[in-house]
């Protein structure tokens, strides 16, 4: 494979630089120790890649077999609409992650672990760019009164809170949270890279291979160390359990089923050739690639706890302990990880507010179904702003004074308003009036408004 | 034994495969390694992700190739394919499993632009050979060496 590498025009270029400077302060310690953690790879670059030699007509929805679009003013309005969503969408995801994951990068305690995830970070930065790039490099006033430049300026004024996708907005507590959220979250990133790879806008299509070869070591930093913890936890160790790791997995999964929006939209993306899928068809795929990777996790689990057993005795011990069977000197079938049900902890999307438990059991009274995600969910998770705020739509949801449609608009969060300085104290938490909220992961196909 | 009914079919492989990889292994070699088929793993997929393949039936992996393009190795300046690892489940052996990885593999190679692929056999294990030969490759004038440091005095 070829790529053609460009950099962003100068001021663009160093305003990301001094938004790195500001998010990702341990980006030069990276560097220095790049030999050291990451030997056979080539050292980091901010740039922006495009992969040469891609298929240059349409490969699904209404305009199949057509050349690929070259320029957004070539588009049909609502489709170059769609579009900018997307790429606004994603950038958005990049530099939100960057910020979560400082939170509590220095609390790692293994130093590998802790570079991996210095490295992801800093790729993560390469894909915002990426974005940055295809809004600068493109003329979007056909469908945004904002130039891409005054886009690129909002973006990078985002805060924790102030993102387009509900997962981005969440405060890591611990590095458990930094390790989940590469296997679950990114796992999603994986999929919308995925798709966007077939991309009617040739740009965004060019731009997704070097970014999915990323993501791989994305998904490792967050699988490789799950497994590591999942057999510490087998062998007793003290510093982590099944049950906090079942709690990190409650708190992230639904967030990740939400990311892909309602599970009966994705119509329209397809009919445009932006994407393959459907948001249910992809968000099934994540669903079933996460049970597989919870499989494996209990697997090392038994395999760590009785390293004598071979694979297919380590296999049925598994099926017996699935099957809720102790194992005497092995494990208690509670020790093992669960795959959260899809309606579980869910504010967006088909099941959004429904009362289910992580088996799928249907609760009727709120206040035991709040006590009852008090005990399934992490513990520094429950003081923060987003679970309070979660508890308190859905007490009003149930007691009727907010509609459905209300709920769904009125997860707070931070938002800039007033003032387009990206260094202005504008930002403040707002929660949306009815039928002007975010409530876009679940009503707008799946990709937030422009 | 594998289920001989289900047809094999053949994608790219994905981080998710490592545990039946290891699996496979542990059935070849008798030793459990997921850490090693880790590192190996994410070097490829790091690499490229469409260039190393599993075979699957009915769900589970019955096989993997990994290999990649590289430039410059031994004094060969031309894009070389490399085919550097097989293995496929016992279970599975003789459904041309191998030969569906190595065309797929093969493939890769030849849209990414490479004229040549090249691979390393175990003398011991004349069957690769054999599996290889099938396939159209022949011996190279490539010699593999080999020093055991063990064996040598240190730092003299």
């Amino acid at each position: 494979m070829s790529t053609n590498t460009t950099t962003l025009p100068g001021k663009f270029h160093d305003a990301v630089e001094r938004w790195r400077e500001r998010f990702l302060p341990d980006y030069s310690i990276l560097l220095d120790n790049w030999e050291k953690f990451f030997p056979t790879d080539e050292p980091f670059r901010l740039c922006a890649h495009r992969e040469c030699g891609m298929c240059t007509t349409i490969e699904v929805g209404d305009e199949q077999g057509k050349p690929k679009y070259t320029r957004a003013c070539e588009m049909r309005e609502e489709q170059a609409h769609h579009l900018l969503a997307a790429i606004r969408a994603q950038a958005s995801t990049e530099f939100g992650s960057i910020q979560q994951h400082q939170l509590t990068l220095a609390r790692a305690q293994q130093e590998q672990d802790q570079f991996w995830v210095l490295r992801m970070m800093a790729e993560e930065l390469r894909h915002g760019y990426q974005m940055l790039h295809l809004l600068l490099d493109d003329d979007w006033s056909s469908v945004s009164k904002e130039s891409g430049a005054e886009i690129v300026e909002e973006i990078l004024s985002m805060r924790t809170g102030s993102h387009v996708l509900g997962a981005f907005n969440i405060d890591f507590d611990s590095f458990v949270d930094n390790i989940i959220f590469c296997a679950l979250i990114d796992r999603v990133g994986k999929y919308q890279l995925s798709m966007q790879r077939v991309s009617a806008y040739q740009p965004m299509a060019e731009s997704m291979p070097q970014m999915l070869r990323e993501e791989a070591f994305h998904l490792a930093t967050g699988v490789v160390p799950w497994r590591r913890m999942v057999e510490d936890a087998a062998r007793g160790e003290v510093w982590v359990s099944m049950a906090v790791l079942q709690k990190h997995l409650n708190k992230w999964l639904p967030r990740g089923l939400e990311m892909f929006g309602h599970e009966k939209g994705g119509d329209t993306n397809v009919k445009f050739g932006l994407k393959p899928m459907k948001n249910g068809e992809a968000q099934d795929a994540y669903y079933q690639e996460v049970a597989k990777m919870v499989r494996d996790l209990n697997l090392r689990f038994v395999r760590a706890r009785k390293p004598e057993l071979d694979h297919a005795q380590a296999h049925a011990v598994l099926e017996r302990l699935l099957g809720g069977e102790v194992v005497e000197g092995v494990a208690r079938p509670e020790e093992l990880l669960r795959m959260p049900h899809r309606e579980f902890f869910r504010r967006r999307g088909e099941p959004a507010f429904h009362l289910v438990g992580v088996d799928g059991e249907v609760f009727t009274d709120v206040e035991e179904y709040v006590r009852y995600l008090s005990r399934e969910l992490p513990e520094q998770y429950l003081a923060g702003r987003d679970f309070q705020g979660f508890v308190e739509v859905l007490r009003k949801l149930v007691a009727g004074e907010l509609t459905f449609k209300e709920a769904t608009a009125a997860s707070p969060n931070l938002r800039r308003v007033g003032g387009v300085c990206p260094c202005s104290k504008s930002v403040r938490w707002v929660v949306d009036a009815p039928g002007n909220g975010d409530g876009a992961e679940a009503v707008h196909d799946g990709q937030p408004r422009a | 034994m594998g289920d001989q009914t289900s047809e094999v079919r053949i994608r790219p492989v994905e981080e998710l495969d490592i545990e039946d990889i290891a699996a496979i292994d542990e059935k070849i070699g008798g030793r459990y390694r997921p850490e090693v088929w880790e590192k190996r793993l994410f070097y490829y997929l790091r690499r490229d992700p469409e260039g190393s393949f599993v075979a699957t039936a009915g769900g589970k992996v019955v096989g993997f190739m990994l290999g990649e393009m590289r430039a410059g190795e031994f004094g060969m300046e031309e894009p070389t394919g490399w085919v550097e690892v097989l293995g496929v489940d016992p279970g599975f052996q003789g459904r041309t499993v191998g030969r569906q990885l190595a065309s797929a593999m093969l493939d890769r190679f030849r849209a990414q632009g490479a004229h040549r692929v090249q691979t390393l056999v175990d003398d011991t294990r004349p069957q690769i050979e054999a599996f290889f030969a099938a396939l159209g490759f022949h011996p190279a004038p490539v010699k593999a060496l080999a020093l055991e440091l063990d064996a040598t005095k240190r730092g003299s």
